[in-house]
């Protein structure tokens, strides 16, 4: 495809080629090419099962893949534990669910990771926690544990013990679809502000098509494991090329 | 227009609380009820009092010997007299504060756990628990030490049936924590390494155990060494533990959901950091009342022991039973002071363990 080939070139922070992943018999990911520059936001629809989930969590090897090779930020992700561990600390992931630890407080989820597999001080690991605990707008439940925070505040929690371990490239796995309807915006807006100031890489599997059409640069539509169709934003929306976008667009929007 | 005209008043309804319409639904809702009840309240009072009586009204509660037992109620005498040998066996009389040492060291660490600050209590209360068998071993032996050197055989009573319990279930807790990890593993080997052990140690009576502990693991040693009979009934007592105990930490982790796992592996927590910061505190929370009934178990297992000739308390009372001074039939005194220390300790036991689950509870703190 012609979009790709005029985006790969040396600001390619993820590079994914021919990546086939198979559960059993059952074959998830078919063939999947995709280029993604520093600094881009791509937004991953699609219906259910088509595999899009399964190809983020690919890319920190929350699953594992078949065939294929996948680069990020310069290093192949294969079985050696040193190329995973260096993957995952430039990849952050929010998840549906949140996943906040449960046995700790909102402070110590977001310096974990930067006391124990950054190894900074403890002091210096808090107060990066609490600016990025301002800047989820929720610096006040620092000492409470997750179970005290609405869904909404839960996932704010998430993103910031994402971005307190520094990552280049952050991945969304429907960060919004465990929540209530009047949730959706808070998360969604600290989404579009970090975006927006930070010009992180984000990868974004997502049913918010307001979302998606706010910050996207790219939105890529998957289906049956293949990437059936991606384009900018707009071309997405007003001109789909494919019965199958078409037809999954009229029965979302 | 129609004229108002008020329904005749309505009896006032059947009560339904306080203590008569509690009785009237619960006791005499109907004939058959109400016989019924009567019947077994009159066996129950009629027997109650005759207990009441025995236990206590027409007891025996002062005096030394079988003879100072006159009346026809319980004889506590014969309990007093042998308290000593009930809670410490035939320990050395002068070195009995070594016991009482020994016991009061478990019980500071126990309430450690609970009352150090939450930054050190950890790194303080899990070494100290790990060292308190040892301890305990060296102090109640004495060699060690420079104190008098007391003989394993005159060990015995409650005392030891409390130390072997906390000494086997401290040692077996990280042991069992491997086992279950092991069986989860990815390595074939070790997977199969672990489920054979778990599964050996889980499908044996606890006696046949004992008995090979006695018998078939001295075959094992090295010509010449001796190891102490109580130490390697021990060793028997911390496999089958943590054999047990094993399946109780796999059954915790597999309550704990996947995405805990994802989110420490997105982090780039590594192996053992996962395990430890994020598994493990959940896992025992989950887990704590099974350990409790696992380890109630165990202690009551150390009853067990007499099997094998080991003084501990249910030992000891059929001594005192058999004793030629002491041929009054006190059985069911002795038996129901034994009922009677077992279910004490048990149920505190219960009781620290509720304390503890609602102390691990995060979910909803406020």
């Amino acid at each position: 495809m012609s979009v790709i080939e005029q985006q790969a070139n040396n600001d390619d922070i993820i590079v994914i080629k021919d990546l086939n992943k198979w559960y059993g018999n059952f074959h998830v990911l078919k063939d999947i090419n995709l280029n993604v520059r520093k600094g881009e936001r791509i937004v991953i629809c699609g219906p259910s099962g088509s595999g899009k989930s399964t190809m983020i969590r690919c890319i920190n090897r929350l699953e594992e893949f078949q065939k294929g090779s996948l680069v990020v930020n310069g290093v192949e992700m294969i079985d050696d534990v040193k190329n995973i561990e260096a993957i995952r600390k430039e990849v952050g992931m929010v998840f549906q669910h949140f996943n906040l630890f449960p046995h700790l407080t909102i402070l110590e989820n977001l310096t974990l990771g930067p006391i124990w597999v950054q190894k900074k001080p403890k002091d210096e690991a808090e107060a990066t926690a609490m600016k990025y605990l301002e800047r989820v707008k929720i610096p006040d439940q620092a000492l409470k544990f997750p179970g005290q925070l609405s869904g909404g505040q839960q996932q704010r929690v998430a993103i910031a013990r994402s971005l307190c371990m520094a990552p280049e490239i952050m991945l969304f796995d429907e960060p919004t679809s465990a929540l209530d309807p009047e949730m959706i915006k808070e998360v969604l807006d600290v989404m579009i502000e970090l975006a927006e100031e930070e010009g992180m890489t984000m990868l974004c599997v997502t049913h918010e098509m307001n979302f998606a059409k706010t910050v996207a640069h790219r939105v890529i539509f998957m289906d049956g494991g293949e990437i059936v169709e991606e384009n900018t934003p707009n071309e997405f929306f007003e001109n789909p090329e494919t019965d199958r976008l078409q037809l999954f667009l009229s029965q979302i929007l | 227009m129609r004229e108002f005209k008020p329904l005749p008043a309505q009896p006032a309804p059947v009560k339904t609380q306080g203590a008569v319409a509690w009785l009237r639904d619960n006791l005499f809702y109907s004939p058959v009820s109400s016989i019924v009840t009567l019947f077994f309240a009159y066996f129950f009072i009629k027997y109650s009092i005759a207990m009441f009586d025995w236990a206590l009204l027409s007891a025996d509660w002062t005096g030394t010997t079988e003879k100072d037992c006159t009346s026809e109620g319980a004889c506590w005498v014969f309990i007093k007299a042998w308290s000593q040998q009930f809670f410490y066996g035939s320990y050395i009389e002068s070195e009995i504060w070594r016991i009482n040492l020994s016991i009061l060291l478990l019980l500071a660490v126990i309430v450690m756990s609970f009352t150090l600050p939450k930054n050190i209590r950890l790194k303080v209360t899990i070494p100290a628990f790990l060292l308190l068998p040892f301890i305990c071993i060296a102090i109640l032996d004495g060699r060690i030490l420079g104190l008098t050197h007391v003989k394993t055989d005159l060990w015995g009573g409650f005392s030891l049936n409390v130390l072997m319990a906390a000494a086997s279930i401290i040692v077996a807790f990280p042991f069992s924590f491997l086992w279950s990890l092991g069986r989860r593993s990815d390595m074939a080997f070790i997977r199969s390494v672990s489920i054979i052990f778990i599964e050996f140690f889980r499908g044996v009576p606890v006696l046949s155990l004992f008995f090979m502990g006695s018998v078939m693991l001295p075959l094992f040693f090295a010509e010449g060494t001796n190891v102490d009979k109580l130490i390697r009934v021990w060793i028997v007592l911390i496999f089958f533990m943590s054999g047990y105990m094993a399946e109780v930490f796999r059954g915790g982790f597999q309550a704990i959901p996947r995405g805990q796992y994802e989110a420490a592996d997105s982090l780039g927590l590594g192996y053992w950091q996962k395990i430890l910061l994020i598994l493990l505190p959940q896992v025992i929370k989950v887990s704590m009342p099974n350990i409790l009934a696992t380890f109630v178990m165990l202690f009551k297992n150390t009853t067990f022991l007499l099997i094998i000739g080991i003084p501990e308390l249910v030992q000891t009372l059929q001594t005192a039973l058999s004793n030629s001074y002491w041929l009054g039939g006190h059985t069911l005194e002795g038996y129901l002071f034994v009922f009677a220390v077992f279910w004490a300790s048990c149920f505190s036991m219960s009781l620290l363990s509720s304390h503890i689950e609602r102390k691990l509870d995060t979910d909803n703190r406020n």
